[in-house]
């Protein structure tokens, strides 16, 4: 069963057409590598597809849920319960520990619960770092507790917007590796968006996006 | 008029038809059905009490069987608390027979005929009012199908229980019976409670344990003085008044959270734990809204919206013979059933009384201040004279006979064209009476 589907899948704002008619399969366990220059689509499509925008037309179904017939309560309990988002720039709240942080993405999706979230920061490498805040640690370890804080709820969708635009070639690798272990684990759908083809190969397949248009996708791996 | 003065209790009916069927959604029909035929059972049985028995018998019997729901519901509670602590984690006989359609109607009909019996208390002259019962029941049977419609467009997580449910009905109870003074049972408990502890603190002064010694400094004897004080009745009612509602809030807080250990994925555990959470939650709803229904009685019998009869007490001389002389058919009817005050002053000294003509048809007179309360006097309302300190409601059958809060008897002699008595023996009987009775500060009116 594909884990996304999608049909005709638009978004415009006014007269601009930001993702045109779009038909889109990604099965279950997938890795999506989404490549394009900017303006080209590729974070409208996160967006739709991580139910944090609505389609203008078309059909978009994720994880066997129709996301245009979500009420916003619906759609907050998909975003809750299905996805989880690493962006770019951390996000993280700069007053909170990096295990509060991950805490915090427990109580938004039902209780904290601090053994859990210690094991998942210990999980990404960071059980020596649960009581720093975010200003302490480096870009790679910023971005390994949003890994945790984004895999704590299990998703079965992982979107990663660029997660690796701001660190260096050492962090970049780390990163992906431990995307790579926790997928192997987990067993969710990652889609990720990035500029660089040297990531863009660590996913199983990868699609080209220009002015809102599908233009290639090629398998990076059988 | 008498829809309106039926709005608290008819209310009370319809909330406790809605939770009824919220806390038996699988046998909404069992308990509609059951929650009608009380109600109209209830009416019917009162209004046949009300032709064959005394009307205070009558006013008694649901007063009982009122303060009995109260009862239950501290029970119930106290049971609630219990069961929170875990001890005994298999579920018990009584649990399970509450999940049974049989007890459900049960309750159900209980419930219903307690409220018709209230609703019927609150129809005037029910010795015969046929009419206006049928209407009654008519009404009730109505709001259970608005209930039942109700019931259906409540969100599903707000759930309800059993303890919480029993706690509400009671407090709705209770709301509708403190509407009607004669069927309050706050004014009483109080009451109650004042008695015992004035008593309990005599008895600890009888038997030494508190002595009246040097070593007590005063500030500790204005403590001690607190106990002996009116409001004692009022705060210790307030806490026996409470603490059922509030011991089934502790009691949900209490729960203990189900078992999560055995699920693998921690998002699954915490989403059991947290759905587990929000439904503690919800059924805190029932009892924080007991709370409130209670805190409503209590405002109903501080404030009745009745208005008592209580006029200015008159002047009244006596002649140089130490008479004194009220005609029947006089400045007022001494025959027109209502109380009649007037003020005696003689050498310095004065004496309230009042004259009545009882529901038999027999004239009394007697001070307005009794053998036990400060004399605040009285006022009268819907078949009942009421004391003013202690709130106790007096039956008008019983006026003129001595004891209890009774007013004191004056003895006089009633001859055709009027009542007599002597003005030195009614002043005695005044001194004699707020002597033990009156505070310096806050003696009579």
């Amino acid at each position: 069963m594909a884990t996304i589907e999608t049909s005709g899948l638009t978004r415009s704002y006014g007269d601009i057409c930001a993702l045109k008619p779009l038909d889109l399969q990604v099965p279950e366990g997938e890795w999506l590598s989404v490549m394009g220059h900017s303006g080209s689509g590729k974070s409208t499509l996160m967006n739709l597809v991580g139910g944090l925008d609505r389609p203008s037309a078309g059909s978009l179904r994720v994880g066997g849920k129709d996301l245009l017939g979500l009420s916003e309560d619906g759609l907050a309990r998909f975003r809750r319960e299905f996805v989880g988002i690493i962006f770019q720039q951390h996000h993280l709240v700069p007053y909170l520990s990096a295990v509060e942080n991950v805490m915090m993405a427990q109580y938004f999706h039902s209780v904290p619960d601090e053994a859990e979230a210690r094991t998942a920061l210990e999980r990404v490498g960071l059980g020596h770092r649960l009581r720093n805040r975010p200003g302490e640690l480096s870009g790679g370890e910023q971005q390994r507790v949003c890994i945790a804080r984004a895999i704590i709820n299990s998703p079965k969708l992982l979107l990663g917007d660029e997660p690796t635009g701001n660190l260096d070639h050492k962090s970049t690798v780390m990163v992906l590796e431990l995307l790579k272990e926790l997928r192997a684990e987990e067993r969710f759908t990652i889609i990720m968006v990035t500029h660089n083809q040297e990531v863009a190969v660590w996913g199983d397949r990868t699609i080209y996006l220009d002015d809102g248009v599908l233009v290639r996708e090629e398998r990076t791996r059988p | 008029m008498v829809a309106l003065k039926l709005i608290p209790q008819i209310l009370s009916w319809a909330v406790i038809a809605l939770v009824l069927l919220r806390g038996f959604p699988r046998y909404r029909t069992t308990v509609s059905a059951a929650a009608c035929s009380g109600f109209a059972l209830g009416a019917a049985g009162m209004l046949a009490l009300f032709r064959f028995l005394p009307g205070e018998l009558c006013f008694g019997l649901a007063r009982d069987v009122v303060g009995g729901t109260f009862l239950l519901a501290w029970g119930v509670s106290v049971a609630a608390v219990y069961r929170s602590t875990g001890r005994e984690k298999a579920m018990s006989w009584g649990e399970r027979i509450a999940q049974t359609p049989p007890f459900a109607a049960a309750l159900a009909l209980a419930s219903g005929f307690i409220a018709g019996a209230v609703c019927a208390c609150r129809i005037p002259g029910s010795e015969g009012n046929l009419l206006a019962c049928l209407i009654l029941v008519l009404a009730g049977v109505a709001l259970v199908f608005a209930a039942l419609a109700l019931e259906r467009v409540l969100p599903a997580s707000f759930t309800v229980s059993l303890p919480g449910l029993l706690v509400l009905v009671a407090a709705l109870l209770l709301l509708g019976s403190s509407s009607i003074i004669r069927l309050d049972l706050f004014a009483p408990l109080t009451m109650k409670v004042m008695k015992f502890t004035h008593d309990f603190v005599h008895q600890f002064f009888e038997s030494m344990l508190i002595p009246d010694h040097l070593f007590i400094r005063p500030y500790l004897w204005g403590y001690i003085g607190l106990l002996f004080g009116k409001e004692v009745g009022f705060w210790g009612g307030l806490v026996i008044w409470f603490v059922p509602a509030l011991l089934i809030v502790l009691a949900i807080r209490l729960e203990r959270l189900p078992q999560v250990s055995h699920i693998r994925q921690g998002a699954a555990r915490r989403r059991v734990t947290a759905a587990a959470i929000r439904a503690r939650g919800f059924r805190l709803v029932v009892p924080v809204l007991a709370v409130a229904v209670l805190s409503g009685a209590v405002y109903r019998s501080r404030y009745p919206s009745v208005e008592y009869w209580d006029p200015k007490p008159m002047p009244i001389l006596a002649s140089p013979s130490g008479e004194i002389f009220i005609p029947k058919k006089g400045e007022v009817n001494l025959e027109d059933g209502q109380l009649h005050k007037y003020l005696f002053k003689q050498g310095g000294k004065e004496a309230r009384f009042f004259v009545l003509m009882t529901p038999e048809g027999k004239l009394t007179v007697d001070l307005d201040a009794c053998a036990i309360c400060k004399p605040d006097g009285y006022g009268q309302a819907e078949g009942t004279v009421i004391c003013y300190y202690c709130k106790t409601l007096i039956p008008l059958e019983t006026v003129g006979k001595p004891g209890g809060c009774n007013p004191v008897p004056v003895p006089f002699t009633e001859k055709d064209d009027g009542v007599h008595l002597d003005g030195l023996t009614l002043i005695n009987t005044w001194s004699g009476t707020i002597q033990s009775t009156a505070r310096p500060k806050e003696g009579g009116k």
